[in-house]
């Protein structure tokens, strides 16, 4: 028996992966310009209310990683993780994948990638990690 | 508003005990500490009382064991932070002369608590608690920039807890009891670089009590009373606001508010307690505390001042690291800690001449926040 090729987010609204490469998906206050992701429901920073959609593209700057080395919810030990700034000044956790064991450095450009992260009930479990551009 | 006092302290044994339930752990903090301020438990008028893990009902859990019945009795909860807010929560109560005494209790059973041995993770729902995040995790992460801004090396983190356990020996409450080197804790498991196992606070079960009263209250049990002259808790602020990792804001502000109530400032406090659950986080809380200025934790770290026999001893109990942290219990317990010290009854760890203390803990992990809460109190005589 093969396993199920179906996948699916791990939360709607989160991010889009197109033919023009994955992007996050974020909102705009249209009072203040904030830019946050997740899309609030409201702004954080001013309370306004009206927040157009906004995509922040794949392009990070790492600020900051480490290795678990212990199993954490669906990571196995010897993921990595760590905090990425977006251009827009958006700064996020993420999982991270190293690439041919170069070590993660401050200041690293990354890229955004939509992978299966993990599985539940026979399904593959499509979340965002970035790796070293 | 009524001045309020210390009037006793209690702490349980600090260990791994999953035979022990709540009634048990927090029963013996509570004997104690109704004994130490020399009350009737039938004195008691109000009861708050934390737990983080499958909390209900615990006020009443432990207190009808003692013969308390038929009073206020509040249970909260405010992750690590959570002691701290029954303490403040009875203070408050005693302060607005609602009630003249009380008793607060803090109580966990981690090994028996669904996140044993484990990392411990924000709530179950929460968007980065689902990416990975968890306790240890978001502290490496703050430690790797503290790495970059600050200059701190492995082996500062590594001091840390070097020192913890230095106090710790000294504790006999203390789970650890045990003295270990800066290799020692570097060549133990990493569980998340730069954090290995001997900078992580263990899995652990206990409880400790407070008997607070009004100063009227007080006067006919003591001469020599412990005042609360400062107490705050503050709710963790949007995580977007800062633009730098190594301080946390809700840290700042805790600090901040209670050196206002109690007229003081950082210089004259003369020992400290706080939430080293991780090693690293240390020095990130003598900045928000303001026990050294912005950028110099590491050489405040490095000069001493904070070890044993230094300026401003920070942990002399053994901390989180060294005597243990049952989440909900450690806001008492640090209280408990301070009165022992201010009331020169610390043992071989006691700072000389003590007379201020201040006691501050840090609760909890959302996405999008800096941190839950942060508390902090300050203990004069
Ligand atoms: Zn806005």
């Amino acid at each position: 028996m093969t396993t199920s090729t179906t996948s699916t987010p791990f939360r709607e609204g989160l991010f889009r992966d197109g033919s023009d490469g994955p992007t996050l998906l974020a909102g705009r206050c249209t009072s203040c310009g904030r830019v946050s992701f997740p899309v609030p429901d409201m702004c954080l920073q001013c309370r306004g209310q009206d927040i157009d959609a906004v995509e922040l593209g794949g392009d990070a700057e790492l600020l900051c990683a480490t290795t678990v080395h212990m199993p954490n919810r669906h990571f196995p030990p010897g993921h990595a993780v760590g905090f990425v700034v977006l251009p827009q000044g958006v700064r996020i956790f993420t999982q991270l994948r190293p690439v041919d064991a170069k070590p993660f450095r401050s200041g690293m450009p990354m890229k955004l990638e939509i992978a299966p992260l993990w599985r539940e009930d026979d399904t593959d479990v499509l979340a965002y990690r970035f790796v070293p551009a | 508003m009524q001045d309020v006092v210390v009037l006793g302290v209690g702490q349980s044994e600090f260990g791994k005990f999953p035979e022990r339930g709540i009634a048990e752990l927090g029963g013996a903090a509570a004997r104690t500490a109704i004994a130490d301020a020399g009350i009737d438990p039938g004195d008691l008028q109000a009861a708050f009382s934390s737990r983080v893990y499958e909390a209900m009902i615990t006020s009443q859990t432990i207190l009808k064991d003692l013969g308390v019945t038929g009073i206020e009795m509040v249970n909260v909860e405010n992750a690590c932070a959570g002691g701290s807010t029954a303490v403040r929560s009875l203070y408050k109560d005693i302060a607005a002369g609602y009630v003249d005494v009380g008793i607060a209790i803090g109580v966990e059973s981690m090994t028996t608590s669904p996140v044993a041995g484990k990392l411990i993770p924000p709530d179950k729902d929460d968007l980065d608690g689902q990416m990975g995040l968890s306790m240890p995790v978001l502290f490496a992460l703050q430690a790797k920039r503290l790495m970059e801004t600050h200059g701190a090396k492995e082996e500062d983190f590594a001091q840390v807890s070097v020192k913890a356990h230095e106090f710790g020996a000294l504790n006999p409450k203390a789970q650890y009891r045990k003295r270990f080197t800066v290799e020692e804790v570097l060549g133990s498991r990493m569980v998340a670089d730069p954090i290995t196992l001997l900078q992580c606070c263990p899995n652990t079960d206990g409880a400790a009590a407070v008997v607070l009263a009004s100063a009227d209250f007080a006067r006919k049990y003591t001469e020599k009373p412990v005042r609360i002259t400062g107490s705050s808790l503050i709710s963790g602020d949007y995580d977007f606001k800062r633009a730098d990792l190594t301080t946390m804001p809700l840290g700042v502000k805790a600090a901040t508010s209670a050196y206002e109530q109690a007229g003081i400032g950082p210089e004259d406090v003369d020992v400290v307690e706080l939430h080293d659950a991780f090693a690293t986080e240390e020095l990130v809380h003598y900045e928000d505390l303001g026990l050294c200025p912005r950028g110099e934790s590491v050489g405040l770290l490095r000069s001493g001042a904070t070890s044993l026999g230094g300026r401003v001893p920070v942990n002399p109990s053994g901390g989180l690291l060294s005597l243990g942290h049952p989440l909900a219990a450690s806001g008492v317990r640090i209280i408990c800690e301070l009165t022992d010290q201010l009331r020169g009854r610390a043992g071989d760890r006691q700072v000389p001449g003590a007379k201020v203390g201040l006691a501050q803990m840090l609760g909890g992990a959302a996405t999008g926040l800096d941190a839950g809460a942060a508390s902090v109190h300050i203990l004069t005589v």
